[in-house]
């Protein structure tokens, strides 16, 4: 891809974010931040129950609320409710509390129906059913190549086991919401968003507005993760509510209300075995598993995992591979794209059992990896990675450590695509040397106004600080949505292609030969009183995709209180050419964030008995600290020959399975299921008295198949000090 | 949140009198305004305790022991280096720096439930005067090992479970008196009565928290195991005070929290303790005792094996 400047000035080095001192002196303003003349704020009424048929809705008392201004349903008529904190209605009113009084008023008259929210329970004959008119149990997906039977009839070494992951959710530090204001004949939308161009078509579709006349802007925002695309219900009540009162209307949700209805990873099961020869070569593979994305899971959807599903056999190749998926649904909120979809849960499993498969056949499971991966670049990386690490040194048999503080060492692998996709950008050169892009994508935290200002600069020779770029607007020319990893690969082409075109054209119109630099600015004070404008587009072969990247975690295990304290993180990851390494490593930072979140700490509580959501806030809902993060080191491979690829998925994907590797290797145990807390750590450990449990119950009553047939916990017990 | 009317009291006195029965004190207001915004707490008058005279300070009495005020915050106890160990370690692990900050002595004792179904809006459990513990059947993690009623929600303050083995006392303006209570007898009720959080009775005020003159050679430790680093509620906390004289354990007192409605003390268990050598046997035949009458529920039987490793852990900590 030699289009990228062979020699860079900037490319691949450290640019600190553009915004930086905007944000840390509160100057940037997020949409939660704005106020419009005669703003109101906005609240959402919620179902209280799991679920419910609802007969009428009476928002009359709230209305009448001293400074309430406006008050929708989100339906009228009879309607169902399908989990706790279904959103109901809205009021907008002149102040918080106005708003809060009036939602205590709101009148509901509801039947309310059985439920269940336990994914397991959910399966069970004659559990509660989330639809009336379809099973909440999908048709299992069932995918077979080759023959798996025989095979697994030949394997040297077969393994088994039974796998879990909760529900994490998403939680942006700044929550979902917006500020909308909707006059007469257009719409000006605040969005706390990852695709500025879906918000303002969902807007426009809804208020039947030409998209030309709905503006949707987001300078700067707070994260998403997946779960901030379209205007959302939330964005629908504060766009209705705002036509209602003539006034602009803040809709931001409380952090209780994140915890329920905007978007969650889904829960997975997995019964896996896999068989390979003596020498580690896999050869067979089998998966029954499920998951549940909420109540729009399940038999309603087009079968197969119905938006819990997830890769297997993940990034290996196996030769003789059976899976079988399905997805449950229950009571509870949906399940949204969340950073690596699938991902995580499928890298659990697989890894897990890896990791079992080698302490059978008495390998190493960095070569057992190597083994059986197919990508080249991720075999280059655990080379590159076990080195760095002093995994040789490190990895030892599970459970040796003396004494209770056990230390062990793991590893994991992941893929993600990352490629990119049409962006369009402008560039306007002016006579005083000013430099402007214009580009309608967003930055969700991730630092694109700086790879922006990065990838112009080193086109014109000068430094990113000069450039003004302008982002977050539908009055740009369009980009898409910020997910999948796709935002720079999108972005940066797209740049490149509008800032080389715009140099050619200052360099035709000044007849300066190379305007680069310190002739950029005598160029253009040729130009006169034309500015020059350039518009540019993503085009192929500045970008492709395909990132691979390994994870190595080390672990210190009291077996004694079961506390876990990661104490290093390894990243060996790729991501073609780094643009700004600052970001990037920022990037990956936040995903291994992430990981060790869902490794340890993170899970959506649901109460069987009453269907509602236990931990809505930062207390109970265990998101990792300052405290509980280690050293994080990060290898990037820069590989400009292979164009930019996005680096945002992939790094979240293997830590959890990496860290999972290093517990069973420190205590000598797995642990089946995430997040990895003390009480299945000691139970796992057989320090619980019996007749309890810690709810890393077998899972086995849930698979229909195969009778139960022991994890390969019991063979990592003998090494376990008496 | 409520309305509510705000007063200022100057004296224990006009406190008491202002707080009517529909008042609440307010300290740091980190428990209570929590509250009140989950409409858990809806009092029409909070009476602000912070001004009332002594109560932010810290100073020896005539006997040579320390008083907390009520009002002094957990930051300024965790800061104090001539407290006892075991109540800075304590003091220390409260929250956040932020809490910490701003959270009292006083209303770190007075703090209600943190049972997340106590905690949900939209429930009502018994403590909060339904007629059902979700917690017993439900997801009872976090909840009470030891419980003398239908509620097993434990009691969740640090300070409380430290200042039990320092046989501190809490001083109280009741009734237009002061009253002193021991740690056990400020929660004893909580052992009892589902409804209760500890033994105040409506209107009572704490006013100082009162630590005995430290003997020679006593020392106090305390540890809690956590889900998290940092800024967690512990899951088992342990303090205990004492001395070790020529290898043997002297006067030795421990207690757990977040294992049962009150700071988890058993006599036997100090007694046994007495005169045995300091070593791991004698302390794990006290976490033994301590233990035999625990009846975990589904999901919290972990409990048992991490208070175990705290007992052990914390009377070994006497002889450092
Ligand atoms: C996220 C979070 C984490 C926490 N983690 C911990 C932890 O790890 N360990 C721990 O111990 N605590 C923890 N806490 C609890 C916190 O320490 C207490 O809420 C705090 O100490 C209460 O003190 P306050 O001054 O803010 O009390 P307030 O909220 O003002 O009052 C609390 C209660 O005590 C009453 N009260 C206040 N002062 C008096 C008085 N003088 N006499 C009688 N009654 C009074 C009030 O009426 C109210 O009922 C945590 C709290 C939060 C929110
Ligand atoms: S343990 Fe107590 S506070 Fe918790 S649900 Fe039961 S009664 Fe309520």
């Amino acid at each position: 891809m030699s289009e990228w400047p062979s020699d860079p000035k900037f490319l691949g080095k450290d640019t600190r974010r553009l915004e930086g001192p905007a944000k840390v002196t509160g100057a940037a303003k997020y949409s939660s931040d704005m106020q419009p003349e005669g703003w109101l704020y906005g609240m959402i009424f919620r179902s209280k129950w799991p679920a419910a048929l609802i007969k009428s809705i009476n928002l009359e008392k709230a209305r009448a609320v001293p400074g309430i201004k406006g008050a929708v349903t989100v339906r009228d008529g009879e309607r169902p409710v399908y989990f706790y904190g279904e959103e109901l209605a809205a009021v907008a009113g002149t102040s918080k509390q106005a708003c809060l009084d009036a939602l205590r008023l709101i009148e509901v008259e509801a039947t309310p129906q059985p439920f269940v929210v336990d994914p397991v329970e959910a399966m069970k004959p004659g559990a509660p059913s989330v639809f009336t008119d379809s099973p909440n149990l999908s048709e299992a997906k069932i995918k077979e190549e080759g023959k798996v039977d025989e095979a697994f009839a030949q394997c040297a070494v077969v393994v088994d086991g039974e796998f879990s992951t909760q529900v994490q959710l998403h939680h942006s530090l700044e929550t979902h919401g917006n500020t909308i204001h909707v006059r007469a004949e257009d719409c000006t939308a605040w969005a706390s968003t990852q695709g500025i161009f879906s918000v303002r078509d969902g807007l426009a579709d809804q208020l039947k507005l030409p998209q030309s006349k709905v503006r949707a802007i987001t300078e700067y925002m707070g994260g998403g993760f997946g779960s901030k695309f379209g205007p959302g219900v939330e964005g629908s009540l504060a766009a209705r509510l705002s036509r209602e009162t003539g006034l602009p209307v803040k809709i931001m949700l409380t952090r209780f209300d994140e915890s329920l209805a905007v978007g969650n990873r889904p829960s997975s099961y997995q019964k896996i075995r896999l068989g390979s020869d003596k020498e580690g070569n896999l050869l067979a593979f089998d998966l029954d598993g499920f998951g549940s994305a909420g109540f729009s899971s399940g038999g309603r959807t087009a079968g197969g995992g119905g938006g819990a599903g997830f890769p297997a056999p993940y990034i290996y190749k196996v030769p003789n591979v059976r899976t079988k998926q399905a997805g449950v649904a229950t009571n509870a909120g949906s399940s949204r794209a969340f950073r690596a979809p699938g991902h995580p849960q499928g890298s659990f499993g697989m890894e897990s059992i890896m990791d079992e498969l080698a302490v059978r056949l008495g390998m190493d499971p960095v070569d057992l990896r190597i083994k059986n991966d197919p990508f080249e670049i991720r075999r280059k990386e655990y080379a590159i990675g076990r080195e760095k690490f002093g995994w040789a040194q490190k990895y030892k048999k599970p459970g040796s450590t003396p004494g209770p503080i056990k230390t062990g060492v793991g590893v994991a692998g992941a893929t993600w695509g990352g490629g990119g996709k049409g962006t369009k950008a402008q560039v306007t050169i002016n006579p005083d040397g000013a430099v402007e892009v214009r580009c309608g994508t967003q930055d969700l935290g991730t630092g694109i106004r700086t790879v922006i200002a990065v990838v112009a600069a080193e086109i014109f020779g000068l430094t990113p600080d000069k450039i003004l770029v302008r982002i977050g607007d539908t009055d740009f020319p369009p980009s898409g949505g910020s997910g999948g990893s796709t935002t720079t690969p999108s972005v940066s082409p797209a740049i490149f292609d509008a800032c080389t075109k715009g140099l050619q054209q200052l360099q035709t119109v000044s007849g300066v030969a190379d305007a680069r630099g310190v002739n950029f600015l005598p160029a253009c004070r040729k130009l006169g009183v034309e500015p020059i404008v350039m518009q540019g587009e993503w085009r192929e072969g500045l970008s492709s995709s395909g990132a691979g990247g390994v994870q190595f975690a080390e672990v210190a295990v009291d077996t004694e209180t079961g506390f876990v304290k990661v104490t290093k993180i390894l990243v060996v990851q790729d991501c073609g050419l780094v643009v700004n390494k600052l970001t990037a490593e920022s990037q990956v930072n936040g995903g291994v964030i992430i990981g060790l979140g869902y490794a340890l700490y993170e899970q959506r509580v649901m109460d069987p008995q009453t269907g509602v959501v236990l931990n809505p806030n930062f207390e109970t809902y265990k998101l990792p600290g300052i405290s509980d993060i280690p050293d994080i080191e990060v290898i990037l491979l820069d590989m400009p020959e292979r164009g930019v690829i996005g680096i945002g998925e992939p790094v979240v994907i293997p830590t959890a399975s990496a860290v999972a590797n290093a517990v069973a290797n420190a205590i000598g145990v797995r642990i089946h299921s995430l997040p990895i807390t003390p009480d299945k750590i000691l139970e796992a450990l057989d320090r619980v008295p019996k007749g309890a449990t810690a709810g890393n119950e077998e899972l086995d009553p849930a698979f229909a198949r195969v009778e139960r047939a022991d994890g390969v916990a019991g063979d990592f017990v003998d090494f376990l000090p008496a | 949140m409520k309305a509510f009317e705000y007063v200022n009291a100057q004296t224990p006195e006009s406190a008491a009198g202002l707080i009517g029965t529909e008042g609440r004190y307010l300290a740091g207001g980190i428990d209570l305004l929590g509250e009140m915004k989950e409409y858990i707490a809806t009092p029409a008058r909070l009476v602000n305790v912070k001004n009332l005279p002594t109560t932010r300070e810290i100073s020896k009495t005539p006997e040579g022991g320390f008083r907390l005020g009520a009002n002094v915050t957990i930051a300024e106890l965790a800061a104090q280096a001539d407290l006892p160990a075991g109540l800075i370690e304590a003091a220390a692990e409260v929250g956040s720096p932020q809490i910490r900050a701003v959270a009292t002595v006083g209303g770190n004792l007075a703090q209600h439930s943190r049972c997340w179904y106590y905690r949900q809006r939209d429930l009502t459990c018994l403590k909060r005067g339904g007629s059902t513990c979700y917690a017993r059947d439900g997801e009872n993690k976090y909840n009470a090992i030891f419980t003398g009623n239908p509620c097993i929600s434990p009691v969740v303050s640090n300070l409380a479970v430290a200042l039990t083995v320092l046989s501190a006392q809490a001083v109280v303006w009741r009734k237009s008196k002061e009253v002193r209570l021991t740690m056990a007898e400020l929660y004893a009720d909580a052992w009892n009565n589902p409804l209760a959080q500890n033994s105040l009775q409506p209107g009572d005020l704490i006013l100082a928290v009162e630590i005995p003159a430290p003997v020679a050679g006593v020392r106090s430790s305390y540890l809690q195991v956590s889900e998290k680093s940092d800024f967690d509620w512990a899951l088992v906390s342990c303090a205990a005070a004492g001395s070790v004289n020529e290898g043997k354990f002297r006067g030795v007192k421990i207690a757990l929290g977040a294992v049962a409605p009150v700071p988890f003390q058993m006599e036997e268990a100090n007694a046994l303790l007495e005169g045995k050598p300091c070593n791991e046997a004698s302390a794990n035949a006290a976490a033994s005792l301590i233990l035999a009458t625990a009846t975990p529920f589904s999901h919290n039987g972990y409990k048992v094996p991490i208070a175990r490793a705290l007992i052990r852990r914390t009377l070994l900590n006497l002889a450092k």
